[in-house]
């Protein structure tokens, strides 16, 4: 690529000064000053289908978010009937005393705090393991990061069909289990006791436990594929000096990998939590468009769902209240990310 | 890693210490067994990590292929009994996916090329021409890259549908032409293209577009794939707007289609057909991916962002 | 300056005339809608009609309209499957938005409550009343309206589904309809001489009685929580929701009562409902290999799922009963109404709505497509005269639990035609459908921590919660 590079180049440098010195001498300096006022509006003109675009898509809807958000009560339909709505914090104040917003967070939070530093300390460890091999390198790094490449709605119904049992379990007298899961089954051959994950009468525990595994499952090859871009980009050096100091490994580990790996970390773990933010189409893949087991519907609904929620039942006032909020949210904890990764972070 | 340890500080008193022939050759046996017992600790580590993540896949393929009576075996088979390829037929026409296939295709390929050409044309603005509020505008567009995509999407439902797009391939195509995060990509690639170029392309006569054509964009090729790439991915596993705005027969895509194909209440699901769904709706992306690796693992390591 | 007063002048004149006449041919206009004089004048108009008929109904449509159009050559119908109820509803409320919404929906009265939001169906009380003739085209007239002879043909509960919107206005008329009704394996009652239910009382004991004959099996499936919450509160004669005032109103004593009885059922083993067994009880009770259930309350629009599949010889493994469901107090009957009904949405042009208000009449008060209609669709017929059609009186002579059970199922419906209660419509009764729904569920499944009634008074209370946000 470099090659090709420099080729285009030398042929258009050396063009250049041909032909710059005869267009100069033919035309004088108002050419220069044609393509100077051209340029000024050809730049927008190349920019025009994207700020078009932009406008209507982006940034409209930030304004009319907030503004609904403001509008107490909102409702699309309510609106083109006449109805009119008074300004003020009223949609804020009935989302956050909501006890379902409440539980959403929850498990939003819950979600996020359990599967970031499970996904990136088990990501760091398979990076430093693959980085410390040599045959297979390749093929591993490929099958850790097949995940990536899958739909998270299809493999989620993958996920859910392991953990389901099929036929009824509620733990009383009418009972049917056909099959209890292949994951249930692998307990069972174990010793264990088979657990009801995800059907009617599972515990918030269990169905917690499912997503967790998928969430990390479903994250670990992003944040192996970074860890590891970043173990190799390492210098060779900094272990050649450590070696001949006879640094044990452990601290080699965190006086040298860690600290350079520093900004890598910060970038998944900050990631980590903007996406943990937004969690809801694994959910949909494991439990579906109920967001919980049969019985208890909306058990594991998270923020992002909740706005959908509320678009569904036509109130775009408490939507556009909840989305600030998460807004809200994320912007802190990436802030807090940012300001907790200056002081760690070795550039 | 404690035994490692260990071994590691022996290593060092005995190489200090003792430099006769004898112990130094223990000391290299004993290095390579150390070696060789750390070596296989990580392949057993890391071939056990890469059978979890592959199971799945290994669950999924093996359901797919069993009938519904061996599916609900209360000891499940590790291999099925009878191979029956009919759960793929069956899932093609229960989910309807030949036309799940068809929209998302379609909607995919032309978001993409609309999307190159618009991130092309924006790039390059902001790469090499020069006007006023430059550095504002794209440190404005940078800034809505933080805002999450939940908060556009209330006020562009009631957009798109006061435009009467709803139910059409327009309003899965047109809101998400513009990318942020890729025209900042093809900016920053397209920054380490040097300017000399572009001046005497200029002062040749050469236009915008045959220079862009010509020279930036081969220049440029690996970045536009992984966009490609990420964009086509994207239009594949997309969820939350089609369900939204697009959720009729003629429109629908797939991610959306098999999740609904599956979730009636009419009676008992047949998992092997819905695993055969899923497998068939997984197979075109491990495709791609495995003759376009590179340019996948290079875009997704500096997007961050899934689809 | 003169020429332009007397226009003035004139148009005044005569907006007040117009004004004077309709006022005089009824004595008060009611609602949002005026006929406007002369009623139809037979323009061209397209009337867009949404629907969730699959392609066997919207053939008997189809062929229906073409009858219609040799009435009103000028109206045309185009018609158009959306999807499910739902689909229907979130289509066009998104489309009133925007103002293209369709003429005419199948609607339930929750959609309407929501579409009332924006003030965007048609009140149908005045083109109820008018007295207008209205010329066809095969050379008769008709009275716009519906004279007092239509109006004493609909069943009477069907017909007051229409005005449950708090404002005592009609805004649908009852296209089809369906209820619960008890399917029972009637094989097996009779071969252990099981008297079928007619109060909860006798369910109960029957429940035990079955328990004991077949300790596997759950004897009863009901398969919607939410009619079954609903209805108990119907036959209790117990608050349930109001249209008016405070809307949720089913946080009381009896409800709670009813809901704990069923919750010892439930740990009884006697009984579950669709989201406890995970899918249409029907599979439940047609199943012969493995655990199986005797009775089965369910739609009787869908009696075929309640039939089990024929065996190797072509025999049926057991015959279907169908018989009204249980009853608090079997003198005052009460049943749920399910199925679609018709509304019409406001246009600029009024001609637009008039022609689909002649289309929804036609629709509903016509013996010959109702009786057609229900026979295809294995809803009920929303006029009592159909009844009398030979067509469909000879449909109902040879109603039978194993064949004909579409014919027996509505057999049992139209006679209980003086059962059907209706729940009040406004903006959340849907959402307080969906709570109790929910509450049943939890409450016969949730542990309760060893005190039942703080389990199912949290309940309780959460789901009136719930329905507050919302409303």
């Amino acid at each position: 690529m470099a090659k090709v590079g420099s080729a285009i180049k030398n042929f258009f440098v050396d063009k250049f000064w041909r032909t710059f010195c005869v267009k100069w001498v033919w035309q004088g300096f108002c050419v220069n000053q044609m393509y100077k006022k051209f340029d000024k509006w050809k730049a927008w003109l190349y920019l025009l289908p994207a700020i078009i675009l932009l406008c209507i898509f982006t940034v409209w809807p930030i304004i009319n978010t907030v503004r609904m958000a403001f509008l107490e009560g909102y409702s699309g339909l309510a609106a083109k009937g006449g109805a009119t709505f008074s300004f003020g914090l009223g949609n804020f104040i009935k989302v956050i005393q909501y006890k379902r917003f409440l539980n959403c967070l929850k498990n939003t939070v819950l979600l996020c705090v359990l599967t970031v530093p499970i996904s990136t300390f088990l990501a760091l460890l398979i990076a430093v393991c693959l980085n410390s091999i040599k045959p297979l390198q390749k093929l591993l790094q490929t099958i850790f990061f097949l995940p990536y490449v899958t739909n998270s709605i299809a493999i989620g119904m993958v996920f859910a069909a392991m953990f389901n049992i099929v036929g009824t379990a509620h733990g009383t007298a009418n009972q049917i289990i056909t099959t209890a899961g292949i994951i249930n089954n692998v307990i069972e051959f174990f010793g264990g006791t088979a657990i009801n994950w995800i059907n009617a009468g599972s515990s918030p525990a269990a169905n917690i436990t499912v997503m967790v595994i998928y969430i990390v499952w479903n994250a670990l090859p992003f944040k192996i594929l970074v860890l590891l871009g970043g173990l190799q980009s390492i210098n060779k050096q900094y272990y050649d000096a450590a070696k001949i100091d006879s640094t044990p490994r452990r601290r080699i580990f965190s006086r040298i990998t860690v600290p350079l790996l520093s900004p890598m970390l910060a970038y998944v773990v900050i990631t980590g939590f903007i996406g943990g933010f937004k969690e809801y189409t694994s959910i949909v893949g494991i439990f579906g468009e109920t967001m919980g087991p049969p019985d208890d519907a909306g058990r594991l609904n998270t923020m992002v769902g909740f706005i959908y929620d509320s678009l569904s039942t036509n109130s775009q006032g408490r939507a556009s209240a909840a989305a600030i909020i998460l807004f809200a949210i994320i912007l802190v904890v990436t802030l807090i990310n940012m300001q907790v990764s200056k002081k760690r972070v070795h550039y | 890693m404690k035994q490692d340890e260990k071994v590691t500080m022996q290593e060092t008193a005995t190489v200090a210490a003792d430099t006769t022939d004898k112990s130094v050759r223990r000391v290299a046996v004993q290095q390579t067994i150390v070696k060789v017992t750390v070596q296989v600790l990580l392949y057993a580590f890391l071939i056990f990590m890469a059978l979890i993540v592959l199971f799945p896949f290994y669950w999924m393929i093996i359901s797919s292929l069993k009938s519904l009576e061996e599916y609900r075996l209360a000891v499940p088979t590790l291999w099925p009994r009878t191979i029956l390829f009919k759960n793929y037929a069956d899932a093609f026409v229960t989910a309807k996916l030949g036309r799940l296939f068809l929209n998302t295709l379609f909607v995919g390929v032309v978001s993409t090329l609309l999307s190159l050409v618009i991130t092309v044309l924006s790039a390059f603005a902001f790469a090499r021409l020069e006007f006023k509020g430059k550095n504002t505008l794209f440190a404005a567009l940078l800034a809505t890259m933080m805002i999450p995509g939940e908060l556009f999407t209330i006020t562009n439902y009631s957009t798109v549908s006061n435009f009467g797009w709803l139910n059409s391939y327009v309003v899965l195509i047109v809101p998400f032409l513009v990318s942020v995060f890729y025209i900042y990509l093809l900016r920053q690639n397209f920054m380490q293209i040097p300017n000399e170029l572009y001046l005497a392309a200029k002062v040749d006569g050469t236009t915008d577009l045959k220079y862009l054509w010509k020279v930036m964009i081969p220049l440029a090729l690996p970045t536009l794939i992984s966009i490609t790439i990420l964009k086509m991915m994207g239009a594949w596993n997309s969820y939350i707007w089609p369900r939204l705005v697009a959720n009729d027969d003629a429109h629908r895509l797939i991610t959306n289609g098999l999740r609904n194909a599956f979730t009636d209440n009419s009676g008992n699901t047949n998992y092997p057909v819905q695993m055969a769904a899923v497998a068939i709706v997984s197979f075109p992306l491990f495709l791609v991916f495995v003759f376009l690796r590179k340019y996948i693992m290079k875009g997704v390591s500096r997007s961050g962002i899934k689809g | 300056m003169r020429k332009l007063l007397a226009l003035f002048l004139a148009v005044a004149l005569l907006s007040g005339m117009v004004c004077f006449t309709t006022s005089c041919g009824k004595d008060t206009t009611r609602g949002n809608f005026d006929v406007p004089e002369g009623g139809y004048d037979g323009s061209e108009v397209t009337i867009n009609f949404y629907h969730t008929m699959g392609s066997n109904l919207s053939t008997v449509l189809d062929s229906y309209i073409t009858e219609f159009n040799k009435l009103y050559p000028n109206i045309h119908i185009v018609h158009e499957q959306v999807g499910g109820y739902d689909d229907v509803r979130d289509q066009i409320s998104t489309q009133i938005n925007v103002g293209n919404q369709p003429n005419i929906a199948y609607c339930y009265p929750d959609h309407v409550a929501l579409y009332n939001l924006a003030k965007a169906v048609v009140t149908l009380d005045n083109l109820i009343a008018s007295e207008i003739e209205v010329a066809r085209a095969d050379g008769t007239t008709e009275v716009l309206g519906l004279t007092d002879a239509q109006i004493a043909d609909f069943i009477a509960g069907y017909y007051a589904e229409g005005q449950q919107f708090g404002d005592g206005l009609m805004y649908t008329l009852p296209l089809s309809k369906s209820t619960e009704v008890l399917y029972y394996n009637k094989t097996f009652f009779e071969e252990h001489n099981l008297s079928v239910p007619t109060t909860w009382d006798e369910m109960g004991a029957l429940c035990a009685q079955i328990k004991t004959i077949d300790s596997d099996c759950i004897p009863l499936g009901y398969d919607s929580e939410s009619n079954w919450f609903i209805t108990m509160c119907e036959q209790y004669g117990s608050p349930y929701t109001s249209a008016t005032g405070d809307h949720y109103l089913f946080d009381n004593d009896t409800n709670k009562s009813f809901v704990k009885t069923f919750r010892e059922w439930y740990q009884n083993g006697w009984l579950t409902t669709q989201t406890l067994y995970g899918a249409y009880t029907s599979g439940l009770f047609v199943e012969q290999s493995a655990t199986n259930s005797y009775m089965s309350i369910g739609s009787s629009a869908g009696a075929t799922h309640q039939r089990p599949d024929k065996d190797d010889q072509g025999n049926y493994p057991f015959e279907v009963g169908i018989a009204p469901i249980p009853q608090v107090n079997p003198s005052t009957p009460k049943v749920i109404s399910q199925g679609p009904s018709l509304c019409i949405f406001k246009k600029d042009n009024p001609q637009e709505v008039v022609a689909s208000w002649l289309f929804v009449k036609y629709l509903t008060t016509t013996v010959e497509f109702q009786a057609e209609f229900s026979m295809v669709s294995g809803y009920v017929p929303v006029l009592k005269s159909v009844a009398e059609h030979p067509v469909y009186a000879d449909f109902l002579a040879k109603a039978d639990g194993t064949n004909n059970i579409a014919a027996l199922s509505a057999k049992v419906c139209l006679e209980q035609e003086s059962a059907y209660y209706t729940s009040p419509a406004f903006n959340g009764s849907s959402t307080a459908r969906d709570q109790v729904g929910a509450l049943l569920t939890k409450c016969l499944s949730a542990e309760d921590g060893g005190n039942v009634n703080a389990m199912i008074d949290k309940a309780f209370k959460d789901a009136i919660d719930e329905c507050e946000y919302n409303g």
